[in-house]
């Protein structure tokens, strides 16, 4: 009996003694599990962050290959995500006024017009195939100015082929949307306008010096190829240009730039070969070769050019020579000469608000806002030109009574740039005659070379 | 005429006076870009090397060198130079990726590789693994990666250079390890894939998804990730194991020949990659913890780098081509793995 109820009690005892031992060990092992399955699921959080993170770049990196499009001062351009293949639209309005004054009772000739209206459609193909789509709607006629394809195989070396400015007049090669005046000198009376060829040309010595040489269709001095000159002759056009100082550390002479061009041909037709006429500042004829006159034979120029930029200040000259075979047939008889023309001008500018002057235009640092006391910039420029026909021209070529065996040319003129799209100008140009000027003359030129041509001129921009 | 033949005569004579007078008057210091499309994880040494060489030819030649990086899995890398970016050298992962480069844009020779020493790789590499410290998983060797309940982090082979070296490490493991059996080595590989939660693009993310996000057990990492993230981590969070047999990694480095010359830099990109075998330029791969090439950098910094076992590519797998052919292709064994794991 005693022994029972010992073996109870130690029994008791021993009862009450482990127990919370045992609670504990549990409690331990339900510790452990919860904090195992707790990581497990702090894990499954992680990875499904990391993924949700490397989703985003996914999204991210997806979004850069889509097209870009930008809207701006530079006009509208899209562009594919791996940039191989752009497209810009911009464009060029010009409004002018001409107001002529003491022009001997000329009609017609004070006027608005819309002197260029061009939508310009630019853009690349496969990275290195540019190309340029311009048609002009101002004027009477619409009309294709530029047409080309541009293949940059290197920058030293690319390949044009189309419809646009041959590499020869300095003042013609610069930009319609930047030049000083309203319109171009008589210098570029005696240089070709835009013409069908191939052109090879590229920049070397890290754009020190700049080369063209290309093959045209042939175009009359200062006059524009149509889309389709059939002539069994060509004429080859090369210019080269240096920036000498351009990668030096001499700021002053890293605006100076020169160059020479020149151009060759064979022509035997007027319509491509002989220019109607040149044209004063006004867009007046001033002089005019007589009937049956044709170009037959060669045609050469040459033209030494150059420009200096040094901040607000910029300069431009060129002279031109023209050499022309022509022809006239007077019943049986035919007279032949080479007539060499000479022109050339000197122009300049300056930036009044401190803007840098350069050959590719002015954009201003403040842009009109009046509100900010923001006026945009102002230039001032002049000009001075001269145009000498060869003398052998008269008077079997010309008529020495209505046509002007030169004439000369002055202009000065304030320029403001609102911002970098428009610009309102304003000019007067006054243009003397030798010669010409017959008093009975009621058509151009001879009304016109009656008295010196002077001209007002506005002009509103928009260019994007 | 004659008068202005004359004159034309001396005019074109003053241009040429002027233009030669500038070309070979003192011209101001040039300065160079060079764009370098590397793989993922080389920010670190080509950061260092960069600087470097950029000291090294400003007292050569004068002139200012910035060396622009774009960093990315190997493939994606080639893949965006295919694609047009610009690239005046490319330093990426393995041979078959710049492969891939000269025979899809030209824009490279064929050859490319004999062009500079040993293959045109200037350091190697291996692969090892990270794990956390005191390796609460028992990680030892490759048989321990496929376990049930570890969580491996290897980046995505379809993208990554480094992931390619990995899968090829395990693979080639799984060769020597069950007698060349080519299906068994599939099932060893398809066992690791099936333990990986998420593949990042590139070897420098599966070690931010690692070390920074704190996911997975082990990660199987270029050798030169694993010693930087022990470096970086200073508290001693990780450990790297070494295991049994791994692979010899040879990340080439090559000119962009069209790019280059397009560029005008043609000369100075040379000079950038054949400066990496100089001894600056070996040493700056050795702190980087790349296995360098030359003999005397790599005996000076012999004790940074655990020795072991490694096979090379060619003599397991028949080289890059055959390699990616079987393995990473469209349809090939790791996408098959993948199917077969969903």
């Amino acid at each position: 009996m005693k022994l029972k109820q010992t073996l109870l009690l130690a029994g008791i005892v021993s009862g009450l003694a482990f127990a919370p031992a045992a609670k504990a060990d549990d409690t331990t092992e339900v510790i452990k599990a919860l904090r195992q399955q707790i990581d497990a699921l702090d894990q499954k959080v992680r990875v499904l962050e990391r993924k949700r993170e490397l989703d985003r770049d996914v999204s991210t990196e997806a979004a850069n290959t889509v097209p870009r499009i930008t809207i701006g001062n530079n006009g509208l351009n899209i562009t594919s995500g791996d940039t191989n293949f752009a497209f810009s639209l911009h464009g060029l309005l010009q409004t002018d006024s001409r107001s002529f004054f003491k022009d001997g009772g000329i009609s017609g000739n004070d006027s608005f017009l819309l002197r260029r209206a061009r939508p310009i459609f630019q853009g690349t193909v496969y990275r290195d195939f540019d190309f340029l789509f311009v048609p002009d709607f101002g004027g009477s006629t619409v009309q294709i100015f530029d047409a080309y394809l541009n293949y940059r195989y290197q920058p030293w070396l690319q390949l044009r082929a189309g419809k646009f400015k041959p590499p020869v007049g300095l003042e013609q090669l610069q930009s319609d949307a930047v030049a000083s005046l309203n319109e171009r000198s008589l210098a570029t009376a005696l240089t070709p306008g835009r013409d069908i060829g191939f052109q090879l040309w590229g920049d070397v010595a890290d754009g020190r010096l700049s080369y063209a040489v290309g093959i045209f269709n042939g175009v009359a001095d200062g006059r524009n190829s149509s889309n389709a000159d059939f002539e069994d002759h060509h004429e080859f056009a090369g210019r080269l240009f240096a920036q000498p100082f351009k990668k030096t550390s001499l700021a002053f002479l890293q605006g100076l730039g020169c160059g020479v061009a020149g151009s060759w041909g064979n022509v035997s037709s007027n319509s491509t070969g002989l220019s109607n006429g040149f044209l004063t500042d006004g867009q007046q004829t001033f002089f005019a070769y007589t009937n049956n006159v044709v170009a037959l034979g060669n045609h050469w120029r040459w033209s030494p050019q150059a420009y200096y930029y040094y901040g607000p200040f910029g300069l431009l000259g060129e002279y031109v020579i023209s050499d022309q075979r022509v022809q006239r047939s007077v019943g049986a008889k035919s007279f032949t000469a080479d007539l060499q023309n000479t022109a050339w001008q000197i122009s300049g500018g300056w930036v009044l608000t401190g803007e840098d002057a350069s050959y590719a235009g002015i954009t201003p640092k403040h842009p009109f806002d009046p509100s900010s006391g923001q006026w945009g910039a102002f230039q001032l420029v002049g000009r001075f030109a001269e145009l000498d026909l060869d003398k052998a021209t008269f008077p079997t070529f010309a008529n020495p009574g209505v046509s002007a065996q030169a004439a000369q040319s002055w202009s000065v003129g304030l320029n403001w740039y609102l911002n970098k799209n428009i610009r309102i100008n304003t000019s007067y140009s006054r243009t003397d005659f030798t010669g010409g000027g017959a008093s009975k003359a009621t058509t151009a030129p001879g009304i016109v070379t009656r008295q010196p041509e002077q001209v007002l001129f506005t002009r509103l921009q928009l260019a994007f | 005429m004659k008068t202005y033949l004359k004159l034309s005569f001396v005019l074109a004579g003053t241009l040429v006076a002027v233009l030669t007078g500038s070309l070979v008057a003192p011209a101001q210091a040039k300065d160079i870009k060079l764009l370098n499309v590397s793989y993922d994880p080389t920010r670190e040494l080509y950061r260092d090397y960069n600087a470097a060489f950029a000291k090294y030819w400003k007292e050569k030649t004068g002139d200012n060198v910035v060396v622009q990086q774009v960093h990315n899995g190997s493939g994606k890398s080639a893949r965006a130079v295919i694609d047009g970016l610009q690239a005046d050298v490319v330093t990426l992962a393995l041979a078959y990726d710049i492969d891939a480069i000269a025979e899809k844009s030209k824009l490279l020779p064929a050859e490319w590789q004999k062009r500079l020493p040993n293959n045109s790789t200037p350091y190697t590499s291996t692969i090892v693994f990270l794990v956390r410290k005191g390796n609460p998983k028992g990680i030892k060797d490759w048989d321990d990666l496929v376990k049930p309940g570890v969580s491996v982090i290897t980046p995505n082979p379809k993208t990554s250079g480094g992931a390619r070296w990995n899968y090829l490490a395990a693979w080639g493991y799984a060769l020597k390890k069950k007698g060349n059996d080519e299906a068994k080595a599939k099932e060893f590989v398809a066992a690791i894939f099936k333990n990986v939660p998420v593949l990042d693009t590139g070897a420098r993310g599966a070690t931010t998804t690692f070390v920074q996000r704190g996911i997975g057990d082990v990660l199987v990492a270029w050798e030169n990730e694993a010693l930087l993230s022990l470096r970086e981590s200073g508290q001693g969070e990780f450990e790297i194991v070494v295991p049994s047999i791994s692979i010899l990694a040879e990340p080439p480095v090559a000119l962009v020949d069209k790019v280059a010359l397009k560029h005008g830099t043609e000369a100075v990109a040379k000079a950038y990659l054949e400066y990496l075998y100089s001894p600056e330029g070996q040493e700056i791969a050795a702190k980087d913890f790349y296995r360098p090439r030359l003999e005397a950098v790599a005996q000076k910094y012999a004790d940074k780098f655990p020795k072991l076992t490694l096979f090379t590519v060619d003599a397991l797998f028949g080289g890059w081509t055959q390699a990616q052919k079987t393995h990473f292709s469209e349809g090939g064994t790791f996408d098959q793995i993948q199917k077969a794991n969903r």
